[in-house]
């Protein structure tokens, strides 16, 4: 079943850092020019980059999961991926946030989509919590 | 709770066939859920957009109906004008009790001060507006200086500044309306005198000038007497005055309504075929196990159970599945939907409003019955038929 739970880590790990290079306002060609004409991107690109940050240590939670044969380690994994699942709703609902306007594909796409990613990875890594207590030393 | 105890156990030794009934079960369930929350959802947030309008009855322009229920549902900005002496011809029509003007404005194109690329601005007159007023009593207790505005829930103050500038003209947000779903929510409401102040100052420090002649007006919103009829007062000015049309309240965005119904009921009556094949396919599967489980269950009653126990214990099992695949789905769907819900009104075009909490429990509790009931339906012919059985000829096969 930890197979299970750590493929499924692996693959919403890809998601979380992919999702947002197609859902930004960056990749819609908006950016903000500031007065001395100079272009920088919008708060959701860097929501974005902070998700990367996430979904690799995500990704490693996964392989382990598939690798680890341990109790304590399984259990302990389960935890991080608790962790960094609520990281990757936080950056984009709150510690970072997305743009302002609510019409916004950072607002109605990147935001929703990195939530549902981060839900399905905190529901993951409680199945590997719960699923360590079967195994045996 | 022998009973229960059996149907879990059956649930769990059938494993694959449970898990196909259930995915059947929540998928269907999730859609006929979606489907009904997108339908109420729009009705709500017309419904809601209609009592944050207040007019019984809204006088338009001749010839600009349809451009002024878009501007209203999708927050499109008009180009409707009439005189403001057409107001004193609608307050004295018998019947009605009020008559106040509005004029509707735009901000610049892709200004950065608003959420959308053309903000819908509407001036409202302070002493006869009954519209915007009740609001700023109940939130505010006052009324709105020069200078202030409050916009839709779509308005806001960008960051790092005090104020939203229009025309270059600095106005403070001085409160939100409840989100309605409709254009409303990404229009900023303001008082004539701030309009003109605001056009006076677009002369010398806007990119475009904004004109406002205090002698032309958008719309007229008409407040009806309770005791009279609104559609009578409809047909009196229709009759009684020229260049104007009147909308009665209820058959506002009536074009949309019968597009959006029409759209939606297809959707509803797919999604009910597709619910009838499925529980005509449980209805199947039962049957196949039912076959399976003959001797099981000429073991069952060689052992005392009686066919009641048999049947119930069948129908339990449908039962089960219906009540966990229906939660499953229906759960899943409002999470899809709640949070993907600004996307999916941009998609469909259309104003939505996620229900309120007691309309969307009820269509819950209904979805999960619905889906229990049916199931079970499924299932009774198989629970049937197994109860029924002759035992010796069951055990001998």
């Amino acid at each position: 079943m930890n197979k299970f739970f750590g493929i499924t880590l692996i693959v919403i790990a890809i998601a979380i850092a992919v999702v947002p290079a197609f859902t930004d306002c960056q990749s819609q060609g908006k950016a903000l020019t500031t007065a001395s004409g100079k272009e920088i991107p919008m708060k959701c690109h860097w929501s974005g980059i902070a998700e990367i940050g996430v979904a690799v240590p995500l990704a490693m939670v996964g392989v382990m999961a598939v690798a680890i044969r341990r109790k304590q380690s399984l259990m302990s994994m389960g935890i991080l991926g608790v962790a960094l699942g609520g990281l990757a709703i936080a950056f984009p609902a709150g510690l970072i946030g997305v743009c302002q306007t609510p019409t916004m594909i950072c607002h109605t796409v990147m935001q929703p989509t990195l939530v549902s990613l981060g839900s399905v990875a905190i529901i993951g890594s409680l199945g590997i919590i719960l699923a360590s207590r079967k195994v045996k030393d | 709770m022998q009973l229960f105890r059996l149907a879990f156990k059956n649930i769990r030794g059938s494993g694959f066939r449970s898990i196909a009934i259930f995915l059947a079960v929540m998928g269907v369930a999730g859609f006929l859920l979606m489907t009904t929350i997108i339908i109420a959802g729009a009705r709500y947030s017309l419904d809601t957009g209609l009592e944050r309008l207040g007019a019984d009855i809204l006088v338009v322009p001749k010839g600009t109906e349809v451009k002024i229920e878009s501007a209203l549902l999708m927050g499109k900005p008009v180009d409707a004008w009439m005189p403001r002496s057409n107001l004193e011809k609608i307050a004295a029509i018998p019947g009605v009790v009020a008559a106040s003007p509005q004029i509707y404005l735009m901000s610049m194109f892709d200004s950065p001060c608003c959420a959308v690329s053309e903000m819908f601005m509407v001036v409202y007159d302070p002493d006869t507006d009954f519209t915007i007023a009740p609001w700023l009593e109940k939130n505010l207790g006052r009324s709105l200086a020069p200078g202030e505005v409050i916009g839709g829930t779509y308005v806001f103050v960008p960051e790092g500044e005090e104020y939203i500038t229009l025309y270059g003209y600095d106005t403070d947000l001085v409160g939100t309306l409840e989100p309605t779903g409709t254009g409303l929510d990404q229009t900023l409401f303001m008082a004539m005198d701030t309009a003109l102040e605001m056009s006076r100052l677009s002369v010398t420090a806007a990119l475009m000038t904004l004109n406002v002649n205090p002698d032309l007006i958008s719309v007229i919103m008409v407040k009806v007497d309770p005791e009279v009829d609104p559609h009578r007062v409809a047909i009196d000015i229709r009759q009684n005055t020229e260049g104007m049309t009147p909308l009665e309240s209820p058959d506002l965005f009536g074009m949309f309504r019968s597009q959006m119904n029409g759209l939606l009921w297809g959707f509803f009556a797919i999604t009910l075929i597709v619910w009838a094949v499925t529980m005509i396919l449980i209805g199947i599967v039962f049957s196949m196990a039912a076959n399976e489980r003959r001797r099981e269950m000429a073991v069952l009653r060689a052992v005392g159970a009686t066919r009641n126990f048999i049947f119930r214990s069948v129908l339990i099992e449908a039962a089960l599945l219906g009540l966990g695949g229906a939660v499953m789905g229906i759960a899943l769907a409002s999470a899809v939907l709640y949070i993907f819900q600004d996307m999916i009104a941009g998609s469909l075009q259309m104003p939505f409003l996620f229900p309120s909490i007691p309309a969307f429990v009820s269509m819950f509790s209904a979805g999960v019955i619905l889906a229990i009931l049916t199931v079970t339906a499924a299932a009774l012919i198989p629970a049937f038929r197994l109860s029924r059985q002759e035992l010796a000829i069951a055990m001998r096969e």
